[in-house]
């Protein structure tokens, strides 16, 4: 009997393994970082320590950030998310379960801070609230970046980091 | 009967183990050679974007967990010198640039595991805030010791293979990445090298 029938079948499996691989990678690694991001709780920020060569959390993190970790559930219900200004340059950005960056706001559109409820796409969107924004997943990451390249700057931004809002939306 | 199992199994294991190592091999030949290169560094303008393709994705999320999207910041990676020699703490660098059209750049320095080297010389990256963003002209040193360079990124203890990651924020409309307009990097010299 011939062996081709079983090396068409290994390289078929090679395939649907390949693409299997491919399209988990993010999703697991986004996992793996929601569960460590979520190590005190989820929907609350985590404000990061200083970026040292201990800092292991993320790969290649930035030592000139302050960064702000809130990993969020949306199984319960919509999140309200605040980020207090900064006097430099910061953005709020939010990553989908499969890694996507799916929306980000900066200090050049929100000069006052931000605001927005955070919902779950498949879910309607409470009323008379400020700015909604749809997450394609249930879990993702939500993430502040303040320009903080000193350590001065750094204590500073992790006191402005304090009045950051990452909770259930008020009924 | 039983060796028809055992085919199968066997089959099935060598499919798996082919699909994972060609998976794994696709994504590090990705980070390596994905998306569009200007000089030594490498770029994938698809990072963070909800577009990013089955490969792409991966790879950035592999690479660069939590990347912004291109219309927020730029990242662009650098792992070679200018005679395509991976980076080695045995040898002095010089990282020289111009000012780029955006709001804030930096560039840092990453051993071969992505996160920051073990030392403790606080010259990890260098940014606009500190070289000055409209200075036009600057000019950087990339080795174990300072020496009296007056902006440096610290290589002690990176060994080999580290590389660098620069960062444009909020670059302007017509910035334009370019041989020409990225930072360049020189070997100069290595240990054990006549000069």
């Amino acid at each position: 009997m011939s062996a081709g029938k079983y090396v068409i079948g290994a390289l078929l499996i090679a395939v649907v393994a390949h693409l299997a691989f491919i399209f988990a990678t993010p999703r697991v690694l986004m996992n793996v970082a929601f569960d460590r991001l979520s190590a005190g709780g989820a929907n609350t920020w985590h404000v990061a320590d200083r970026v040292t060569p201990l800092s292991r959390t993320v790969v290649r993190p930035s030592p000139d950030f302050a960064y702000s970790a809130c990993a969020y559930d949306l199984a319960d219900g919509p999140l309200r998310l605040r980020v207090n200004p900064w006097h430099a340059y910061w953005s709020l950005s939010l990553y989908a379960g499969n890694s996507d960056n799916y929306f980000v706001i900066d200090d050049r559109e929100a000069r006052s801070g931000a605001e927005i409820v955070l919902v779950h796409r498949r879910r309607d969107a409470p009323e008379d609230t400020a700015r909604v924004v749809q997450s394609p997943t249930t879990r993702g990451v939500a993430l502040i970046r303040r320009l903080a390249p000193t350590s001065d700057e750094y204590n500073r931004a992790r006191e402005v980091a304090r009045a950051d809002i990452c909770a259930a939306l008020a009924q | 009967m039983l060796r028809r199992i055992l085919a199968w199994a066997l089959a099935i294991i060598a499919g798996m183990v082919l699909g994972a190592a060609s998976a794994w091999s696709m994504l590090a030949i990705g980070a390596k050679g994905f998306g569009e290169t200007y000089g030594a560094w490498t770029h994938n303008r698809a990072a963070g974007s909800t577009s990013a393709d089955l490969y792409t994705r991966a790879i950035i999320a592999k690479e660069g967990l939590l990347a912004l999207s291109a219309r927020e910041a730029l990242y662009f990676n650098l792992a070679e010198d200018q005679d395509g020699r991976p980076l080695s703490e045995d040898c002095v660098y010089e990282l020289s640039g111009r000012a780029f059209n955006a709001r804030w750049w930096s560039v840092t320095l990453y051993a071969d595991d992505g996160f920051l080297v073990q030392n403790n010389d606080f010259a990890y990256s260098i940014d606009a805030s500190r070289v000055g963003l409209r200075n036009g002209a600057w000019v950087a040193r990339i080795a174990p010791v300072r020496g009296d360079a007056a902006y440096w990124l610290s290589s002690r203890a990176a060994r080999r293979d580290f590389s660098l990651t620069l960062r444009v924020y909020n670059p302007q409309r017509d910035f334009r990445a370019s041989e020409e307009t990225l930072p360049s990097l020189t070997r100069l010299s290595c240990a054990g090298e006549r000069p």
